[in-house]
């Protein structure tokens, strides 16, 4: 069988539609009779709601339904569900809408459904509201003072899970060591800000008695499972339809409120409703992410290798838990020790509630979080021991040798054994490709005319693929075109091309004869979705297992009409023959002909020429990448610019190059925003100070240098086609490297980072302390 | 109005902007709305020529105007060589965004010929990427200097 269209660098179906403006987002489908909603949100962080009249909305032209918590569910509304907890965890559950308190500017309190979308923005001005404001606490650390105001009832004390994961003897070791480094490392709040917002069209459908629910989302059979369980219908009568996606990177893996309140207002109403969340809404609603604080203790001998680290975490969840909560913290704990040899390892986890927008994963999901925190850390240690900090790292590095190596450290999503890798070998060649020893001169000559370059380090290990499963359905048609449907719901990956290349291989067929749909519930029973870098491992292995059994079949259908032992079947350029008789041929599309319902077939052969595959497993392959950035600091302004970033990256073997550099270079872009500017900022109120793209600047043309990549190939054992996931790993790599970088070119002076974001005004101000 | 090309006449109610225009009533969804704001480019369009972010002109503005969106910029089925060269050098994910850079390098390229990195770096700092990191944009627009005769 040829093996053409693995690792080909092959142009992406997807684009010609969306170069020609001819895509569909949501907000791009048109339904007759479409009405349109528009959400009544808390303008307080935290405040008693006493009464909310809706009469004066409701008389407003053009309005046809209003509704509050109380209209819809006077008692025992249905709360989100926590997907993955922890044991300590406590509850502290978001309903569609805020009943008695609201507890996060923005937070929706009811709900407009009009004939236009300005209708309905208006009429919310007509909406009464009567208010207690209570005081807020929009500080982790502040709520877990016994004064703080207290969020829940539920959670005393504003903890909301608190749990201590550790390997070896973290205490013992740092009670040995020679020199012990104590430091505090904190990441901002920031999140992935797609530039497609959320958005969701929901209408009944009079014929099939099914409601159908068009979402810009990632996990369209979760979100059908969820949706039909909180509304109280039966999940066979949801159908949940992923159409073009304008981004996710991990925050439209959520139930939002309105994943509910838009549905519920379309049965109610018997008419397609649709909402289209602005730009504000974004900011103020969507799943927040990062935020973070590090008490850090490392024990050292004097010799620079690691015998302990130990480490407080808290973080800060915002004012409810919704699906995904204890993600971001579970993977940051167990993310800490990166790819290095720490064999005594205890991290405390404390999770605080704040009186702002609810938290959740966003792309990496506490590996960026902890790899900045213990690369900011390894730097400080290395010049603290006198050593350079790439040696240092070289020195603490698992060898290869030591693979697969088993941290001991369990996460809510799986078993963290790093499979396989040269973690040194790829810091190696980074080193090389910078020219470190040739920068070191450079930086010194540089420092002596004024000027402050400063390079980073930064190695990380990155959770490449969550399971339980990923399902795909292959089907041969009699005109020998090829289906591909897969459980998977991509929004940018370019994974209709990489399937596409996966199936084309496994049935030795043009590419243009394979088709790939995706997220639709109603297409394929179970699927799981796209998130946590899973859909060239999960969807990828499941379409690759489903090609292969399909062309078994067809080999034994061929078999059948030969009258010959499906072992005597070879394949030539798609067709099947006898093996030696090259007169006799008979190709894909007559197999499936003959295999269609009525024929003749071998005994015990289902009909059609088509497989369903689920690829299951809960063992999940490590990807990992040494990142070098290069920056120059302005002593004049604190302005940072990246002049030169390099990547030396590992996901195993490749489908398709191409969207993996792609993945690698967009991820960084967002980390280099979290590193510089990127911060959802509130008042000492709950009020969000960021709720535009002005405030909440993203990166631009002038922000990203050129990044130069080259691959490390260590295929994975944990799925036939060799593959890690790499979707998160730039934007796990880059927050840290550029942080090191800033300090590196201002460490000189004294100055140290502590926290990001290093906007201009931030590092000027630790150029100019003391 | 002329919109790529087809004149049209409708009465518009005041609040209405352009980009909505373009959406709702002449189906052109290929302009996007990324934040309604002015900042992200994702509805740029041309106006008389020049790219101006669609969602803060009003549509009432635009009367007697010449439009041309993303739909216009193919020749039926063949690309735009704009359109090709961002195909080639992938120089989108999700696509979001990549109208409005598609019109705000067409107004460039039409006036700058053997532009310089930085000079397209600048060009485009109006318009933001949330997925690609800009890189194989840069190459796309180089690679459409070359391949686009104009
Ligand atoms: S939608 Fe017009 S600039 Fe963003
Ligand atoms: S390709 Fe997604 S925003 Fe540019």
């Amino acid at each position: 069988m040829g093996s053409s269209m693995m690792g080909a660098r092959i142009r992406r179906r997807e684009d010609p539609q969306l170069l020609r403006g001819e895509a569909n987002f949501v907000d791009d489908l048109k339904l007759p009779g479409l009405l349109h909603a528009a959400i009544l949100r808390s303008p307080h962080g935290h405040a008693a709601i006493k009464a909310i009249d809706l009469s004066a909305t409701r008389a407003a032209p053009g309005v046809v339904d209003a509704f509050c918590l109380a209209d819809i569910w006077p008692e025992n509304p249905p709360a989100i569900p926590v997907l993955v907890g922890v044991e300590s965890m406590l509850q502290c559950p978001q309903y569609p809408l805020a009943g008695q308190r609201a507890r996060y500017v923005g937070e929706p309190v009811a709900i407009v459904v009009a004939n236009s979308r300005a209708e309905a923005e208006d009429a919310l001005e007509l909406a009464r509201v009567e208010y207690t404001v209570l005081p807020a606490v929009v500080d982790a650390q502040a709520a877990l003072h016994p004064d703080a105001p207290c969020l829940h009832d539920s959670a005393p004390g504003n903890i909301c899970a608190r749990w201590t994961q550790a390997t070896g003897d973290a205490a013992g070791a740092i009670a040995a060591a020679d020199i012990v480094i104590t430091e505090r490392f904190k990441m901002q709040r920031y999140t992935a800000v797609p530039l497609e917002t959320r958005g969701i069209l929901a209408t009944p459908d009079a014929v099939s008695g099914e409601l159908t629910i068009w979402v810009s989302g990632q996990w369209p059979h979760t979100a059908r499972g969820i949706t039909a369980a909180m509304l109280g219908l039966e999940e066979r009568r949801v159908r949940v339809i992923q159409p073009d996606v304008g981004g996710g990177f991990g925050v439209k893996a959520e139930i939002y409120p309105e994943d509910v309140l838009i549905p519920l207002a379309a049965t109610r109403l018997g008419r397609p409703v649709k909402w289209i969340e602005d730009r504000r809404e974004h900011l103020l609603g969507i799943a927040h992410s990062r935020e973070m604080t590090f008490d850090m203790e490392l024990g050292l001998r004097r010799d620079g290798s690691i015998l302990g680290l130990r480490v407080t975490i808290i973080s800060d969840h915002g004012a409810y838990l919704r699906t995904l909560a204890m993600v971001n913290p579970s993977l940051a704990a167990t993310g800490l020790t990166g790819p290095y040899d720490i064999p005594n390892y205890s991290a405390e986890v404390i999770c605080a509630l704040t009186n702002k927008s609810v938290c959740s994963p966003y792309r990496g999901a506490g590996a960026p979080e902890a790899t900045f925190a213990r690369e900011r850390l390894l730097d400080v240690a290395a010049r603290q021991i006198g050593m350079d900090p790439a040696a240092f790292r070289l020195k603490n590095l698992i060898p290869p040798e030591a693979m697969p190596y088993a941290t001991g450290l369990t996460s809510v999503e799986a078993t963290v054994v790093l499979d396989s890798g040269n973690f040194p070998a790829a810091l190696r060649q980074a080193l090389l490709l910078v020219d470190y020893d040739g920068f070191r001169a450079r930086q010194a000559q540089a420092r002596s005319e004024g000027r402050m370059p400063g390079l980073g380090i930064c190695m990380y290990t990155q959770l490449a693929a969550v399971g339980p499963h990923e399902s795909a359905e292959v089907r041969v048609d009699g005109q020998g075109n090829v289906t591909v449907v897969s459980g998977a719901a991509p929004g940018g990956q370019g994974t209709a091309t990489s399937l596409a290349q996966v199936v084309a291989d496994q049935l030795d067929v043009p590419m243009e004869k394979v088709r790939v749909s995706f997220a639709d519930t109603a297409r394929i029973p179970f699927g799981t979705g796209t998130y946590a870098s899973r859909n060239a491992v999960m969807a990828g292995s499941a379409a690759m297992m489903a090609a292969k059994r399909v062309r078994a079949k067809a080999a034994q259908m061929a078999a059948h009409l030969f009258e010959c032992s499906p072992d005597d079947i070879e394949w030539q350029d798609g067709d099947a023959r006898i093996v030696g008789m090259p007169g006799k041929s008979c190709s894909l599309a007559n197999l499936a002909q003959a295999a269609r319902p009525g024929g003749s077939r071998p005994e015990g052969m289902e009909p059609g020429l088509e497989i369903r595959h689920y690829f299951e497993t809960h063992a999940v392959p490590f990807s990992y990448a040494a990142h070098l950035a290069e920056v120059e600091v302005d002593p004049a302004t604190g302005g940072v610019k990246v002049n030169r970033y390099i990547v030396v990256n590992d996901c195993g073997k490749m489908i398709n190059p191409m969207l993996v550099e792609g993945q690698v270079v967009g991820g960084i872009a967002q980390g280099l925003g979290g590193a510089l500017f990127e911060e959802l900022a509130y008042d000492s109120d709950g009020d969000l100070l960021t709720t535009d793209l002005f405030s909440y600047r993203l990166p631009g043309t002038l922000d990203m240098p050129n990044v130069e990549i080259s691959h490390l190939i260590s295929p994975s054992d944990l799925n036939p086609l060799g593959v890690k996931g790499v979707g998160e790993g730039g934007a796990i790599g880059s927050h840290g490297a550029i942080a090191n970088a800033v300090e590196d070119a201002i460490a000189h002076t004294g100055a140290r980072v502590h926290q990001t974001p290093l906007r201009p005004s931030v590092v000027w101000a630790l150029l100019n302390a003391g | 109005m002329t919109v790529n090309g087809r004149q049209l006449c409708a009465a518009v109610p005041g609040r209405r902007s352009l980009a909505e225009f373009l959406r709702e009533d002449l189906g052109l969804t290929g302009t996007h709305l990324g934040c309604e704001q002015g900042v992200c480019g994702a509805c740029t369009v041309l106006l008389d020529g020049r790219s101006v972010p669609s969602c803060l002109v009003l549509a009432a503005q635009a009367d007697g105007c010449t439009v041309s969106t993303v739909e216009g910029l193919a020749d039926g089925d063949k690309l735009h060589p704009i359109q090709a060269a961002f195909w080639q050098e992938h120089g989108l994910q999700c696509g979001f965004c990549t109208p409005g850079f598609l019109m705000t390098v067409y107004e460039f390229l039409l006036s700058t010929h053997g532009p310089t990195e930085d000079e397209v770096r600048r060009a485009l700092a109006g318009n933001v990427c949330r997925c690609t990191g800009y890189q194989n944009i840069i190459k796309a627009v180089m690679a459409a200097d070359l391949m686009w005769e104009r």
